[in-house]
């Protein structure tokens, strides 16, 4: 048997002689991989970003002609240059479905844990490198699907990110391309997820205990989890929909609906429209925790490298994330507190939702704590992961009103939340995002991206982040509701248009903000300054390994001798020792 | 540099005691329990919900219990085979698993085609809701189930909902009733009378609906078994040659596969056709 | 706060109020809040310190060793302990409050509302105090929820579409439901929220205050706009609270809107400015509205019903007018 031991179960050769298309495009290295979802997933933040703005136009200044790309966008979409209702909706449901899972999930999870996790466990690949080729392609097509449904009649979806029925059942065939797009992004989340936790199992090298895993993997674990466990109902909520969609049938329409005047005789009738919702929900809940997860991971990294001290509370930490996740399949209801709940579900569901506030309350305490006693080196990666703290601090207390019911009656569904969970993924997600590319950049290229450029990218982007998103808790409080094409039309939305206004400007010069991060990001990768294995001094595995590493990773398979995070250990001549250099006694 | 080797890919890992594929293969069928679960909820929920009378009593009223109880027993048979395959393997002996496998893939086969017949079977099936009732035989109906005559107009199929309506009018032949008298006469009813047409297909009621969904996935999952196996059993001699160890494992992974396929029907079939 | 939601007496923080149960939500609103500035300033606070105290210079090390920090641990339990008593102390006595215990049936007014794209549409019992039936064949433009006009019980039936009479000081009882998709029954002056779903009835119940007509709230809303400041889109609910004069000329006469688009608005503003006016004293044109807070379709924003709150009296009258069985008697 032990003579099948031989490279014949090697997944090929992928040294210089593979053509372009094999090494750059099928690829099935997981830093290609990575690299192709990080690049095709900021394209998608851009677009998604691109659609907030025209909507952001409509908002501040209803029913006048966009400005310079009014003109280009179809009758659907926008008549004589004006964004019309139909538009906006489509606008605001794609924006929400292509950031969450064509631009933030892709980001975190495809493209910073395909790269990073492999070499952080010391590993040469995933563990099933095709699957792993697959789940970005079918990942790729899934975009591609969303994309498309823009430019079929009647346009793309238009009911909300969380497609409600009837709503969307009623709705014109680009839900059914919604429909089809999610199915292929699900099913690439399950393949991807599956990679990753065989990988983070099976394939750590030796002396790399769970305990000695840095916590972005452990970040990472969990993270797969949740994509393993929460995606499939949703999937067999989209296959329902799709049926009551193609095939006529009723699941989510309930006898005597009136439509447009007219009777829906032809249905069968006797299905439930929150079946629907319970089913979203079940997965859309852990999919915040999909979404921050990944971010606590990065962060977590930058700032124990840039205090040059252990986390504080390492084991903290990881028991907290996996109760996070834990606790997320529990809490999906607090969602849906406004559909007629009754006192004894609710009060499970705002229990359960208190409770999973104290894990992160934990993880947020531990990441500040570190800062104690510690020596702060103000990088960029480490200017974006500070940011994060206080601005995801924002996001979870504001979570607080929505999350009891009694505050969530005159807080649902408005502005308020809008601001809430936005300064958990916006401001939380993305800076740790936008940390992690100006951090691991050098591991990709083997060049560091310029400081100037990326503190000119810094500040403008966290006062114009705040100004987008902090007008928004005082509008939720003036009963502002999200989802309204022309908010002047209701008279407490149209007293409340001068923070309207504000937010908008705020979003203009957020991407105006962005110019230095596109070209410092082109320009360091061919003319940043060259840099070595390791420029900030770290301890994690993935410094052993050259910049950028080659095909396999390592030179030599590394063995692991201590934790993730031993900096400033007392009696060394450096600061921090690397997790693969064996420490005399 | 040249070829990058992956831990754990035959020999298993200290700590799950499984190699990555058979790992992986687990974590899978974790999630698929997950799909299912919630159609099995989605099930339960409307049924639970419904008013009295919208779903039948049992199954069986309407669905083909004995053509449903051979599909299960060929199911079963089938799991054997695919372990009988995966144990040759063990053994060496190629050949009598790539027979074993080839049984297991007709079993497949033939689960299929049962099935489509008794698909065939309800979509030419109708049933015609009335808006008031009329008079056949020497009762008044306000429904009536059937089949379409060969001189029926054709149904008008919505583009909207794929529903369907009748144009003019309909002619059905009304089944024989319980009693065992013969079929009756065609009827004809005016367009103007008929409330709701419909075949027993998934637009017919929630019960047919979740009937199909299911069944229908299942099948899927199915014709997904038979794609795998057909290609174990095409390239089994070249991948067995590379590496027996590797094909070996394979057939194992698939196997696990191909049981849960198994157990969602040990599931499906009570629930849909003897509740 | 004043300036950023326009200089409006209709409110800096949540919008007024005239329920009797809104004010334990919002008090839960306010004590959140506070609760959160406790938390989030004094953790500021020590974030600053840090930042500003172990930043990296020469002669710094950081240290290897963790702070025992008893003090989190305080602070993690202090915070739990105070959720807990905002879930169990005022969440949830404010949500059975609100959830259950209806008012008596012989004590309150039954008011179904059925939903559709985009309107809300009032079915009142009419004096009877007996709903008609509905039946979804009947529904067109001129009947929007399908009412059997030719049963006994529906012929004093008041239907109103997005046209709300309610009486002041007496429990309201309103059975919600939709006829196509999922709307959102949002009455944000008073506090109420209420998703309306197709194939359920989900009742509802509040109090108007008792000061609280419209009558008497419209001019307590009043507010005054300095010309150089007033923007179309930010009073476009409002009319002239008074006659506006401009050297004994009325420029603007009281109850006169301000332009029904922004075109019509701007060059009327252009107008007055030109006159030489300085500011407008405004009041909303309604000041109580319902709006739809789920999102239903294309004109889901401007899905909404006008209030009217009325005296008890002043509401008997407005039945006995409205109810078709009334007129008919009065004209024989």
């Amino acid at each position: 048997m032990s003579g099948h031991h031989d490279h014949s179960h090697g997944h090929g050769d992928h040294g210089h002689d593979l053509p372009f298309w094999r090494k750059y495009i099928f690829s099935v290295d997981h830093k290609v991989i990575g690299c192709q979802y990080t690049f095709t997933a900021l394209l998608f933040l851009f677009f998604g970003f691109t659609l907030m703005m025209i909507m952001r136009w409509q908002l501040a200044y209803p029913g006048q002609p966009i400005p310079f790309i009014g003109k280009y966008l179809s009758d659907d979409i926008a008549a004589d240059g004006v964004l019309v209702g139909d538009g906006y909706n489509a606008f605001g449901a794609m924006h929400g479905t292509i950031m969450v899972f064509l631009a933030i999930v892709p980001l975190g999870v495809g493209g910073f844990g395909n790269y990073i996790l492999p070499l952080q466990i010391g590993a040469p690949d995933m563990a099933f490198p095709k699957l792993n080729m697959a789940s970005y392609w079918v990942y790729f097509c899934g975009g591609v699907t969303m994309i498309a449904s823009f430019f079929i009649k009647g346009g793309a979806a238009a009911s909300g990110w969380t497609s409600y029925p009837p709503l969307s059942v009623f709705a014109s065939s680009g839900q059914t391309m919604w429909l089809w797009g999610m199915v292929l992004l699900i099913t690439s989340s399950l393949l991807g997820s599956v990679n990753f936790i065989v990988t983070t199992v099976q394939m750590r090298v030796k002396g790399l205990s769970f305990f000695r895993l840095p916590f972005f993997v452990w970040a990472q674990l969990v993270t797969s989890f949740l994509l393993l466990l929460a995606f499939p109902p949703l999937e067999a909520a989209g296959v329902l929909q799709l049926m009551d969609r193609l095939a006529g049938t009723s699941f989510f329409m309930p006898s005597g609906l009136v439509y447009a005047t007219e009777p829906q005789n032809q249905l069968a009738g006797g299905g439930s429209p929150l079946l629907w919702q319970h089913l979203f929900w079940f997965l859309a809940h852990p999919e915040v925790y999909v979404l921050i997860l990944p971010a606590m991971g990065i962060v977590s990294e930058i700032i124990a490298t840039n205090t040059r001290k252990p986390l504080w509370g390492y084991k903290s930490l990881v028991y907290s994330a996996i109760f996070l996740g834990f606790m997320s399949f529990i809490v999906w209801a607090h969602h849906m507190f406004m559909t007629g709940m009754g006192t004894t579900l609710s009060t499970f569901f705002q229990a359960t939702t208190m409770i999973i506030s104290v894990p992160s309350v934990i993880i947020l305490t531990c990441l500040i704590l570190s800062l104690y006693g510690a020596s702060i080196r103000f990088n960029v990666p480490m200017l974006f992961a500070l940011a994060f703290l206080p601005m995801f601090a924002i996001g979870g207390l504001t979570g607080l009103p929505l999350g009891l019911t009694a505050s969530d009656i005159h807080l649902h569904d408005t502005y308020y939340v809008i601001g809430h969970f936005h300064y958990v993924v916006a401001p939380g997600t993305i800076f740790a995002i936008f940390a992690g590319i100006y951090y691991w950049f050098p591991k990709v290229t083997g060049r560091k991206m310029s400081e100037f450029l990326g503190k000119l990218h810094f500040w403008p982007s966290f006062l114009f982040i705040n100004a987008v998103f902090m007008p928004m808790f005082f509008q939720g409080m003036a009963g502002l509701l999200r989802r309204q094409y022309d908010q002047t039309e209701q008279l407490h939305g149209a007293v409340a248009h001068g923070l309207t206004k504000m937010s908008s400007y705020g979003a203009w010069l957020l991407a105006i903000a962005q110019l230095p991060f596109i070209i410092n990001f082109f320009y360091s990768m061919f003319a940043g300054k060259k840099v070595g294995a390791n420029p900030w001094e770290s301890t994690t595995l993935e410094w052993a390994a050259p910049s950028p590493p080659p095909h396999g990773n390592f030179d030599k398979t590394p063995v692991v001798y201590c934790g993730p995070y031993e900096y400033s250990v007392p009696g060394k001549s450096k600061d921090y020792c690397p997790q693969h250099v064996a420490q005399e006694a | 540099m040249s070829t990058t080797v992956i831990p754990h890919d035959l020999e298993p890992h200290p700590l799950t005691g499984m190699y990555n594929g058979k790992f992986g293969i687990w974590l899978f069928l974790a999630s698929e329990v997950m799909l299912f679960g919630a159609l099995f909820s989605t099930y339960v929920l409307l049924r639970v919900g419904a008013p009295p009378g919208q779903w039948p009593a049992h199954g069986s009223e309407i669905l083909n219990v004995p053509l449903a109880t051979l599909n299960t027993a060929v199911l079963i048979g089938s799991s054997v085979t695919m372990v009988m395959s995966w144990a040759a393997l063990k053994m060496k002996k190629l050949g009598a698993a790539r027979v074993w496998l080839t049984v297991t893939f007709l079993c497949a086969g033939a689960f299929l085609v049962v099935k489509y017949f008794e698909y065939t079977d309800k979509f030419s099936h109708y049933q015609v809701w009335l808006n008031e009732p009329i008079k056949v035989g020497e009762h008044e109906v306000t429904t009536i189930k059937g089949h379409l005559t060969a001189d029926c107009p054709k149904l008008e199929v919505s583009e909207k909902n794929g529903a369907y309506s009748v144009t003019e009018h309909v002619m059905i032949t009304p089944d024989a009733e319980p009693g065992g008298h013969a079929h009756g006469e065609a009827v004809k009813i005016e367009a103007s009378k008929v409330k709701r047409i419909s075949n027993f297909g998934p637009r017919h009621s929630p019960y047919l609906a979740t009937y199909f969904t299911m069944t229908g996935l299942h099948g899927l999952h199915i014709v997904g078994g038979m794609v795998v196996i057909l290609y174990f059993i095409l390239t089994g001699g070249s991948i067995w040659k590379r590496s027996q160890e590797k094909y070996t494992n394979r057939i194992e992974c698939t196997g696990l596969y191909w049981h849960f396929v198994d157990l969602v029907w040990i599931f499906l079939f009570p629930v849909l056709y003897l509740l | 706060m004043n300036l950023l939601l326009a200089s409006t007496q209709y409110g800096s923080w949540t919008p007024p109020l005239y329920s009797d149960h809104g004010g334990s939500i919002d008090k839960l609103v306010d004590v959140i809040h506070v609760f959160m500035f406790v938390i989030f300033i004094p953790w500021a606070i020590f974030f600053g310190y840090c930042l500003l105290n172990f930043r990296a210079r020469p002669g710094h090390k950081a240290s290897y060793l963790p702070i025992k920090a008893k003090v989190s641990k305080y602070a993690e339990v202090a915070v739990a302990v105070f959720e807990a008593f905002l879930l169990l102390g005022m969440s949830m006595p404010v949500w059975a409050e609100y959830k259950n215990n209806p008012p008596a049936s012989d004590q309150r007014l039954d008011i179904r509302v059925v939903s559709q794209q985009f309107q809300w549409n009032f079915h009142y019992a009419g004096p009877d105090g007996k709903f008609g039936p509905t039946n979804i064949k009947l529904v067109s433009a001129s009947n929007p929820i399908g009412l059997v006009e030719d049963d006994a019980a529906a012929a004093d039936d008041i239907v109103r579409v997005n046209e709300c009479h309610l009486p002041v000081d007496k429990p309201i009882y309103m059975r919600l439901t939709s006829m196509d998709v999922i709307h959102s029954f949002d009455f944000p002056t008073m506090r109420v929220k209420q998703d309306a779903i197709p194939g359920m009835e989900i009742p509802i119940w509040f109090r108007v205050d008792k000061s609280a007509t419209t009558d008497a709230i419209r001019p307590q809303m009043k507010m005054t706009v300095p010309m150089a400041k007033a923007e179309w889109y930010k009073i476009r609910h409002h009319v002239a609270a008074v006659d506006h004069k401009v050297k004994d000329e009325v420029v603007l006469a009281k109850g006169a809107d301000l332009g029904v688009d922004l075109k019509k608005g701007n060059e009327l503003l252009d107008q007055l400015r030109k006159k030489g006016l300085a500011e407008l004293t405004l009041e909303p044109r309604n000041p109580l509205e319902i709006v739809c807070a789920q999102l239903c379709g294309n004109s889901h924003f401007k899905m909404k019903a006008q209030v009217m709150t009325h005296t008890e009296d002043e509401f008997k009258k407005w039945v006995a007018e409205s109810s078709k069985k009334q007129k008919l008697e009065t004209d024989f």
